[in-house]
């Protein structure tokens, strides 16, 4: 077990004609993922690193009907439809690489994904992996081990540091997922929160977030109630206040979303807060020794 | 992005909402000619408090509106110089009412407020309960006529103003919906003595991600711009090149790749007693071009004595990376340290391009040091505080 995506789980590519997702579909299927096709209107047909090509996801579902997963590689104005046409079709995770989607699209999609009870993951996410068994996204593989912490985190970047911390001391994880760099995302980290709390293969979870938006926040009275650890790491502490740095998601709004309301709100819900990347195996440590004892 | 009061007020005409007739003056005061008397003149800036700071001001003749907009142009409010003035028919005011369409962050929908009670100190009255009433809607769902003016109604409103506060509230929604807007706020909305409505302020927050499908903005003078304060010299040369970069006051260079760890890289030279000279976003998928460029920046920048770079290969790759930094140096010949550390997709062909540069000129990588995926990225952050000369 880990959890969304597993060794076998058929995922399909929607945008696979495109450079960087030819590219990383390669990466993917190199680690042992199961893509078992891939979608761009137009380019029905042709194939891409040994995968066929078909016009529309219902196409592809007809000959992969135990496809599961889908990734999305579009250019941000078409990711609406490409993600609204993949919930159509009947799959149940959608994986959104795509960036600075509208925030009204988004606010469609997630609508809808909740009306079908399907779970979408990102904008801006770099994707998920389930170490030594699948990977969906870019994630650089070479940064993680199979284990037993499960990972989420806002940035791509900072999902691999902290593999990069875990495996430096012995760890590795169960699966790490991240949610993305969007204002609105769909995921937040309440819901991989309760799947890592139901995966038998995790002990514990780091959450990684960052100033702005409130997700952080929001999953903090779901960390209370989860009977395992939850070790937080907050950034955005030493940020300008106010000034826009690049992640569309990363903007102070009013209360909440400051680094210090979302490490509040975490630790007076029981989290073990980390200060810095390093800091995060010996709470791991902690918190699975406290928890069991 | 948000934009000016009198952008707004351009976007609220198209949208069918009432605003008092208006003139924007940039330099001199010469299209003043028309103006009805009296009027109110409004310095256009971000930044609230322009009333109590004097940046608000009413004439009864030319004359004097031409005195306040010779004191007001050019000045500064905050961080803002003032580069416009909004000259507004004054508005007889007999009631002023809130209305606001925004996206609800926490149930993720579209929702409508509003107040009996508009004007300055709707923050107080927010906090009272129910002060102001909440309508929420469901992604993509089209407001109906009846229910504007249900919600008119429940406002206390009834006969022709009950009719004209609906047609406000429902095309003030329905400029949030289709512009792609954040927020559409007025306040106040303006009830005249007369019983006609007018939107006295305006405020709209824009969604920049989706600008590309409204072309119509621009032909209203509505472009995309950095949206907080004033730029210093180097950030507005970041702008040009298209580099998400904010300028901070310490000596340390910071080239952290996305803007995730960008944050975080901050943080963690603060904690280990650092100050970082900049935040930037490096990630993404740069041009090797433009990863030149952002070395340009930080070497550049006479406060900074020490550069800290990362570069963990998701979506760009450590061989691009290698290249751009590796060919930097060749051109650049930078005398000061830069301590980075090189991890992930395509490492081990990273590491190649930079061990065989090294060896053919080691001259100039003599204090350029690159880390492998080995060395924990606080070592890398403290080693470069000790060559910036730090604790």
């Amino acid at each position: 077990m880990a959890i969304i995506i597993d060794k076998g789980t058929q995922t399909i590519i929607q945008g696979i004609t495109g450079r960087n997702a030819s590219l990383h579909a390669k990466f993917m299927m190199e680690y042992g993922t199961n893509v078992v096709a891939g979608v761009t209107p137009g380019k029905g047909g042709q194939k891409v690193e040994g995968v066929r090509v078909y016009d529309t996801v219902q196409q592809c579902m007809e000959d992969h009907p135990r496809a599961t997963v889908s990734s999305i590689w579009v250019p941000p104005a078409f990711a609406k439809d490409a993600i609204l046409e993949a919930i159509d079709a009947g799959i149940k995770t959608v994986v959104v690489i795509t960036e600075r989607i509208p925030i009204h699209d988004m606010l469609m999609v997630r609508h809808v994904a909740k009306e079908k009870n399907v779970m979408v993951i990102g904008g801006n996410t770099p994707g998920l992996i389930s170490p030594g068994k699948a990977l969906v996204g870019m994630l650089p593989t070479i940064t993680f081990r199979p284990g037993r912490i499960g990972t989420v985190a806002r940035s791509g970047a900072v999902t691999y540091y902290l593999a990069n911390s875990l495996n430096l001391a012995g760890f590795g994880e169960s699966t790490s997922v991240g949610l993305g760099g969007d204002p609105i995302l769909g995921a937040n980290f309440e819901d991989v929160l309760r799947l890592f709390q139901e995966d038998p293969e995790t002990d514990a979870v780091v959450m990684a977030g960052e100033i702005g938006g409130v997700y952080e926040e929001l999953a903090a009275p779901y960390v209370k109630e989860m009977k395992k650890p939850v070790i937080a790491y907050i950034t955005g502490k030493a940020a300008p206040q106010g000034k826009r740095l690049g992640h569309a998601g990363a903007i102070i709004e009013g209360t909440m979303g400051t680094a210090q309301s979302k490490i509040d709100a975490l630790r007076s819900n029981g989290a073990y807060l980390a200060e810095t990347f390093s800091e995060i195996p010996a709470l791991v440590r902690l918190a699975i020794k406290e928890r069991s004892g | 992005m948000r934009l000016y009061e009198y952008e707004a007020k351009r976007l609220f005409r198209r949208a069918g909402i009432p605003t008092p007739d208006n003139i924007v003056v940039e330099r001199d005061a010469a299209v003043l000619e028309n103006v009805v008397y009296p009027v109110v003149l409004k310095a256009q800036v971000f930044l609230g408090g322009r009333g109590k700071a004097g940046f608000v001001k009413t004439a009864h003749n030319a004359r004097e509106a031409q005195k306040h907009i010779k004191a007001m142009l050019g000045k500064k409010h905050g961080a803002y110089r003032i580069e416009r003035i909004l000259v507004e028919r004054m508005i007889d005011i007999d009631q002023e009412i809130y209305v606001a369409a925004a996206i609800d962050r926490l149930s993720h929908r579209p929702l409508v407020m509003t107040s009996r009670h508009g004007g300055m100190d709707i923050e107080e009255i927010a906090k009272k309960e129910q002060a102001i009433m909440k309508f929420y809607f469901n992604p993509g769902q089209k407001i109906h006529k009846f229910m504007a003016r249900k919600i008119a109604g429940q406002l206390g409103f009834s006969g022709q103003l009950l009719a004209g506060v609906a047609g406000v509230i429902e095309k003030v929604y329905n400029l949030l919906v289709s512009y792609d807007c954040k927020l559409v706020e007025v306040n106040p909305l303006v009830i005249d003595k007369r019983g006609s409505l007018y939107a006295v302020d305006a405020k709209v927050d824009l969604d920049e991600d989706a600008m590309f499908r409204h072309r119509d903005l621009a032909e209203m003078g509505i472009v995309a711009r950095h949206e907080v304060g004033e730029l210093t010299d180097r950030e507005r040369t970041a702008k040009a090149l298209g580099i998400p970069y904010v300028d901070l006051d310490g000596d340390i260079g910071v080239f952290p790749g996305g803007a995730g760890f960008g944050i975080a890289a901050i943080d963690l030279i603060q904690h280990y007693g650092g100050k970082p000279a900049n935040f930037m976003d490096s990630g993404g998928a740069p041009t090797q071009e433009k990863l030149r460029a952002m070395l340009g920046l930080l070497i550049d920048n006479p406060r900074v004595k020490a550069i800290f770079g990362a570069r963990f290969g998701g979506i760009s790759r450590c061989d691009d990376w290698a290249k751009a930094v590796v060919q930097y140096v060749l051109e650049n010949k930078p005398e000061k340290p830069m301590i980075m550390r090189m991890a992930g997709n395509m490492e081990a062909e990273g590491r190649k391009i930079l061990e065989q540069a090294k060896q053919e000129h080691p001259e100039f990588f003599k204090d350029i040091k690159i880390y492998a995926v080995d060395t924990p990225i606080e070592e890398v952050i403290k080693e470069t505080i000790r060559c910036a000369g730090g604790e």
